[in-house]
């Protein structure tokens, strides 16, 4: 009896360790900070390079943005570190700077960048580092209307400052849609080959504007190289949009109400308002009258 | 005739006296019964205030019956609101003598139930302030901007309709409330000067007051009709088992009329009572109105039979289970109840002279305004539980409705507050139209005065006849 009893006051302890380590881990620190991590990625597209920063705090066993928090970000050329950018998270714990060019590079031309958070008010000091490399994704379109094929060209500098193909990387195939990209097609996703190209045929009957136009995009994401790239290209390919001269025709269950019903409540309860007006007026009448003197 | 003359003078004054005791004293049960009305009131708001807190979630409604005590109230109220229109309107058209003691607490009550029943709808919203969506994206189209709009029109309508038999009584108030000392003197005399508008009864004033109140009289009782159209209108244009039927407009209208005459006495019962109205509202009164409840019961319950007979014909599948529901399962008993004990009992008590006196009168009526508050809930509620796709996989609480403490307090609070603008109203204004009273008193007086000219008149000739033969007799008599 008395084993099982120490076995069961073991089995709380422990537990009960356990659940106090988890918690603190969850807990800001004795310094009243919260521990915070950085998870750092590179986007190119093709008016802006970026340089992203997410910053995650732990509560109550889970990641959640940490906000209002202070990133600077660092280029590393030969060791050193040279300050970019300041930036604050948003209520997605996301930091962006714009990196300019001219960004310094190693002997394999790759850019060094390092986000830290120093000194802050209410995370504690952290930092995280990637390494990229610049790339060029250059799209073109088949100029017949026998398919509608996007030609994708992935390319990056040589020392020499020539352009060589990428091969083996994944692009993705989308059209770009007022809220976001969608899919080109159930498998969208294509390997660039030797020559860093990669082709993928639109399908025929995507509703594009007025005009028939869409935009084609193509991403590769989270690239270990190269970072997320994006490019896009009109085409005129989508079938035109007709649009509804009116779409809510006056009907009981439109936006607008049929016009027989307006009239008929209009003068119903105009005939009674305007009655109700003429009274009014009758009393003031009666009022003016009270205002002369008695005969 | 002198004498004659001197009664009627002296009988118009102690009218006038009688109607205007009420608002000179605000004696201790006055305050207490004020007292208890305000704690009642105070209690209603503080669980109003904990709904707009916490959501509607603190009341018993939840995602089935979303319309619970609070719509139910709010179409019985606007029912109890006809009683203005049926006894001040439709007996002024008809040009019913009997009519003058009473049309002004049924006025009342119209204006009150109105601004209390309006208020219902926007109570039952967890987000009040969403009521202003009716007016910057309202839809011209849809029942309840129909019901809006003509409830504005009625309470619009109804305050006119009360205010303007109120203005020489106002002019009365404003010449001798304000020369003998009186509490609050100064807010009295400003306010009966404000609302007497100038009334010194010319021959002007009073033909401009008979034309707009001939005016009114007629426009308020289409747009009376109106409202309880429309509002049954928000159920019979819900697709809903119950509720999709085409006499729900006069049912709903032959329902209001039956609750509001109803209230009527009710109405004049309490204030015969409290201020001693007994002279002018009289047995007889009581005997004629119960006569016009007796028939508009009659039309309800004709109604009544129609609205449930046809479909319980039928019992097709949705509308089936809603009437089983209500002929022998959970609300049997207090369907029937209602039917048989607020209608067809009443129907046999006032059938009689007897059950037409003032004491058994007053308790049918009672019973009747409980009864259309309860069959307003069976109207509202079992429906919301017989929604066309079956409830299931809830809990009991989605599944079942009895409003609770919440809904109880704040109904609670809104009926005190209408019967605190009541007793505010009587100890400010007569709660008798006193020229209306007059003018009655005037026309019996003068009747009187006919008929005793025509006695006096066939007593005279009857003399001049017997003088005559008299004359002719003696002269036969004498000598040639």
């Amino acid at each position: 009896m008395k084993s099982i009893l120490k076995k069961i006051t073991l089995a709380i302890s422990i537990t009960g360790l356990f659940c106090n380590i988890s918690a603190a881990q969850d807990q800001p620190k004795a310094t009243g900070k919260s521990e915070a991590t950085i998870g750092l990625s590179y986007n190119k597209k093709a008016d802006s390079k970026t340089a992203v920063a997410v910053v995650k705090v732990k509560k109550d066993g889970r990641f959640v943005p940490a906000l209002n928090a202070k990133v600077n970000f660092y280029a590393v050329h030969d060791k050193e570190q040279q300050l970019l950018k300041s930036a604050s998270t948003d209520n997605k714990g996301r930091a962006v700077i714009e990196l300019q060019k001219g960004l310094p590079v190693d002997e394999n031309l790759a850019s060094t960048i390092v986000a830290k958070i120093e000194n802050d008010k209410l995370y504690e000091n952290t930092e995280e580092q990637m390494h990229f490399k610049e790339a060029n994704l250059t799209l073109s379109l088949n100029p017949a209307d026998t398919a509608h094929l996007v030609t994708a060209k992935l390319t990056e500098m040589d020392k020499d400052g020539k352009e060589v193909p990428v091969k083996g990387a994944e692009l993705k195939f989308y059209v770009q849609r007022l809220f976001g990209s969608m899919p080109a097609g159930e498998n969208n996703t294509v390997t660039t080959d030797e020559n860093g190209i990669a082709t993928f045929a639109y399908s025929k009957n995507i509703p594009g504007d007025t005009a028939g136009l869409i935009t084609v995009a193509v991403k590769m994401e989270d690239n270990e190289q190269f970072g997320s790239i994006e490019s896009k290209l009109p085409a005129a390919w989508g079938t035109s949009l007709a649009i509804i001269k009116d779409p809510f025709p006056r009907a009981l269950w439109g936006v607008y109400a049929p016009w027989p019903i307006i009239i008929t409540l209009s003068t119903l309860f105009g005939i009674v308002w305007s009655i109700y007006v003429s009274i009014v007026i009758k009393l003031f009448k009666i009022k003016k009258e009270g205002g002369m003197p008695n005969v | 005739m002198a004498t004659e003359k001197f009664d009627l003078k002296q009988e118009i004054e102690t009218l006038r006296e009688d109607c205007l005791r009420p608002t000179r004293t605000f004696g201790r049960s006055s305050q207490i019964w004020v007292g208890f009305l305000l704690a009642v009131m105070a209690w209603g708001i503080f669980c109003y205030i904990r709904q707009l807190r916490y959501g509607l979630g603190v009341t018993a409604m939840r995602d089935y019956v979303s319309w619970g005590m609070y719509i139910s109230t709010f179409v019985f109220f606007i029912g109890i609101s006809h009683s203005g229109t049926l006894v001040s309107a439709i007996l002024r058209i008809t040009k019913q003598e009997w009519r003058r003691p009473i049309t002004r607490s049924a006025e009342l009550l119209t204006f009150v139930s109105l601004c209390f029943g309006g208020i219902q709808p926007i109570i039952d919203l967890g987000h009040p302030e969403r009521i202003l969506n009716l007016v910057m994206y309202g839809r011209v189209q849809s029942p309840l901007m129909w019901d809006v709009i003509s409830i504005m029109t009625y309470f619009t309508g109804s305050t006119v309709f009360l205010f303007l038999p109120m203005i020489p009584d106002m002019a009365l108030c404003r010449d001798r409330l304000t020369v003998v000392d009186t509490r609050y003197k100064k807010f009295k005399k400003w306010l009966y000067t404000k609302l007497a508008i100038g009334w010194k009864g010319t021959k002007t004033q009073w033909h401009l007051l008979e034309k707009t109140m001939g005016t009114m009289t007629i426009v308020i009782i289409p747009v009376a009709v109106s409202v309880h159209t429309v509002v049954s209108y928000i159920f019979a244009m819900t697709l809903r088992p119950g509720w999709n039927s085409t006499v729900f407009g006069i049912y709903f209208v032959a329902g209001a009329l039956y609750s509001g005459s109803a209230g009527v006495i009710l109405g004049m019962a309490a204030f015969r009572k409290i201020y001693h109205f007994e002279k002018y509202l009289t047995p007889r009164h009581f005997d004629l109105i119960g006569k016009v409840v007796l028939a508009l019961t009659l039309v309800y319950a004709y109604l009544n039979m129609n609205e449930y007979w046809i479909p319980a014909y039928k019992m097709a599948t949705a509308e089936g289970h809603l009437l089983s529901d209500l002929f022998y399962g959970n609300y049997s008993k207090i369907f029937w109840t209602c039917q048989f004990g607020t209608v067809l009992i009443p129907i046999v008590i006032m059938s009689f002279p007897k059950g037409r006196k003032i004491t058994p009168l007053v308790i049918t009526c009672i019973v009747i305004v409980i009864g259309a508050w309860v069959k307003r809930y069976l109207i509202v509620v079992p429906t919301m539980l017989h929604p066309f796709l079956p409830i299931q996989d809830v809990t009991k609480e989605w599944s079942t409705y009895f409003p609770n403490y919440v809904e109880f307090s704040v109904e609670a609070a809104s009926l005190a507050g209408m019967l605190l603008i009541i007793t505010m109203f009587s100890k400010l204004f007569p709660m008798m139209a006193v020229w209306e009273v007059e003018e009655g008193i005037e026309i019996d007086y003068d009747k009187e005065v006919a008929v005793e000219l025509g006695k006096q008149r066939i007593a005279d000739h009857a003399k001049a006849a017997a003088e005559a033969v008299k004359v002719s007799n003696g002269q036969l008599k004498q000598p040639a």
